[in-house]
């Protein structure tokens, strides 16, 4: 409760609106304000803002330009001087992405990809993260050790061979393809965030479960899974985000216009007579934007199972 | 533990198993899609190659070309690369994480703006970014004045680095955040009564605090920075004259653009050399932090 007060009358000591400081910093105990009172205090709020202020504007300075580029007609794109806001708006664009390009069948591509990948990750990783929280056996260690290492193999240095492989076994050009090469990189890191998670569920629960009749399989199915949804949820968003960003492989082992992800579509744009900005912004936006919803949405979860995944040994 | 006949019952051994074969499932994947192409790619590097067949033994014949002077000019852009991007990129992610742990207005509204570049792929950062640092028709033309930043070897470099940064510093603020949120207000409260200044608490009280946490963040961003193509590729292409020519790339362009591809494996031994070395690191750091 202090903290939210001090927080908002701070912040309007540092757009400089000073007739409501002193109204503020004696109407509460306020430990954080009776700190910083006067002077240094004022500008220390000052420059977080200002701190805070500069990293937003970094960190959105190229998605805005792209974003105002999208708005302009083709012929305006490339004119001087720069103009951040379109003399002429239009969504000409979009109606080109959206209605007339290979954009949305990329685009729905990469959801199929992305989708089955997250179930098919989560269906080998849970079962391994599970076992590596709660049971110990003789190379437990090292079984863990040996699949966190094979997240430290290069995805360029195994491109060669994999693509080999592809030819031979026929899965060249196919969804398949791609699914099994992403949910094999995936499922290191998966395993050990959930891992963490699993660990943080009490081992009662299940014990609880057993001695009221339930076999191993049916505790874990009905107790633990449910209680671990925040953690399969950030796991299924950081694979999910993975594939749907990923250029590689899906560059490598896809040649079919028909099969392409959106990373790879996008490069339609990039012809060898230069460089149609315009459409090209345009489909770059169509392309962020459920990315953009997901995390605003997720954001939270999607903090904590990084974390979990960093910092659970 | 609980199996108490000295004769295995088959249900002791499927208790005794059970465990084991759940992870059967991901080594049989990983085994398939890592393990066994890495010791293709090493036998790949010590042949000639033609298309994609191998046609003599050359020994160590690859790793010369790969560590020969041009190689060593890689290597070099390698580091640069990574140790800018490194020094940029983790003080500022714990920068914000601390300006993001104060109580402000608009908090959640600064976290989610800040860190936002954490969904933008790398294709897509490298083709905003280019198109913001185009010499001609980018709004920071008339920052940089002459062709922009792209046209130079070294203005090339210094844009790879910072893109990079923009990309990668959200994951470092990411978990400093949640290392911060770990930190308890009493500790700094109480550095703060014995008299220390803001910033000597902040290095004395809370830095050694998260400090695996920054280990890990460090050996996670130099692995990520080591292996990345797609943002080199799309950015630079590696040039102009060879100016962002990283190991990484060239693994990927001597394989699918020149296709030498014993010359690309060679390459992505090196590559993987350094991958394990700082791997190591990494388990290290998370076994340290499990025994204290």
């Amino acid at each position: 409760m202090a903290d939210t007060l001090t927080g908002p009358s701070a912040g309007t000591r540092a757009k400089g609106a000073a007739g409501s400081v002193p109204l503020a910093a004696s109407g509460g105990p306020v430990r954080r304000a009776t700190r910083h009172t006067g002077h240094q205090g004022r500008l220390r709020r000052a420059g977080i803002y200002l701190g805070l202020l500069a990293a937003s504007g970094f960190a959105i300075l190229p998605l805005l330009w792209g974003l105002s580029t999208s708005f302009k007609p083709e012929s305006t794109v490339l004119a001087t001087p720069v103009r951040w806001i379109p003399e002429h708006f239009t969504l000409e664009n979009y109606e080109a992405v959206l209605f007339h390009s290979q954009i949305p069948l990329n685009l729905l591509n990469s959801v199929i990809v992305s989708v089955v990948t997250v179930v098919v990750t989560l269906i080998i990783a849970v079962p391994a993260a599970y076992s590596a929280a709660r049971y110990r056996f003789r190379g437990k260690a090292g079984l863990l050790f040996f699949i966190l290492m094979t997240s430290m193999v290069p995805g360029i240095a195994v491109l060669v061979p994999l693509y080999y492989l592809a030819v031979q076994l026929d899965i060249y050009d196919t969804y398949l393809v791609m699914i099994i090469i992403y949910s094999a990189w995936q499922v290191p890191t998966i395993v050990w965030i959930l891992r963490g998670f699993f660990e943080s569920i009490p081992v009662e629960i299940e014990e609880a479960g057993r001695v009221d009749g339930m076999s191993a399989a049916g505790a874990f199915l009905r107790l633990v899974l449910p209680l671990a949804k925040p953690g399969l949820g950030a796991a299924a968003i950081i694979t999910f985000v993975y594939v749907w960003n990923d250029y590689l492989i899906a560059s490598t082992f896809v040649s079919d216009p028909d099969l392409r992800l959106i990373s790879v579509g996008l490069y339609t744009y990039l012809t060898q007579y230069g460089t149609v900005w315009g459409q090209l912004t345009a489909a770059v936006m169509v392309t962020l934007l459920p990315m953009i919803i997901a995390f605003v949405v997720f954001e939270r979860r999607l903090v904590s199972g990084l974390s979990a995944g960093a910092s659970k040994g | 533990m609980s199996g108490t006949s000295t004769v295995p019952t088959a249900a002791a051994r499927r208790r005794r198993l059970g465990p084991v074969a759940l992870y059967v499932p991901a080594l049989v994947l990983v085994a398939l899609v890592s393990v066994f192409p890495i010791a293709y790619a090493l036998r790949l590097s010590v042949y000639r190659t033609r298309a994609l067949r191998t046609v003599e033994f050359v020994g160590w014949d690859n790793f010369v070309t790969v560590l020969g002077p041009d190689g060593w000019a890689d290597i070099a852009r390698t580091f640069v690369y990574v140790l800018a991007s490194l020094v940029l990129a983790v003080p500022l992610g714990l920068a914000l994480a601390v300006l993001l742990n104060k109580q402000v207005r608009f908090l959640r509204v600064f976290r989610v703006v800040i860190l936002l570049p954490w969904v933008v792929s790398q294709t897509v950062a490298a083709l905003l970014w280019k198109w913001l640092l185009n010499g001609q028709y980018g709004p920071l033309h008339s920052l940089f004045g002459g062709d922009g930043p792209l046209s130079s070897p070294w203005g090339s470099m210094a844009s790879l680095i910072v893109v990079n940064v923009w990309l990668s510093y959200p994951l470092a603020t990411i978990l400093c955040l949640a290392a911060l949120q770990t930190v308890p207000a009493e500790q700094v409260e109480a550095s703060r009564v014995d008299g220390c200044t803001p910033r000597q608490s902040f290095f004395l009280v809370v830095v050694p605090a998260i400090r695996s946490t920054l280990l890990i963040l460090v050996i996670m961003l130099t692995l990520l920075y080591f292996n990345m193509v797609t943002l080199v590729y799309t950015l630079t292409g590696g040039g102009p004259f060879s100016g962002t020519q990283v190991l990484s790339l060239n693994a990927f362009l001597q394989s699918f653009q020149f296709f030498k591809i014993g010359i690309g494996a060679a390459y992505s031994v090196v590559l993987f050399a350094l991958n394990i070395v700082f791997g190591v690191a990494y388990i290290r750091v998370l076994k340290g932090k499990n025994d204290g």
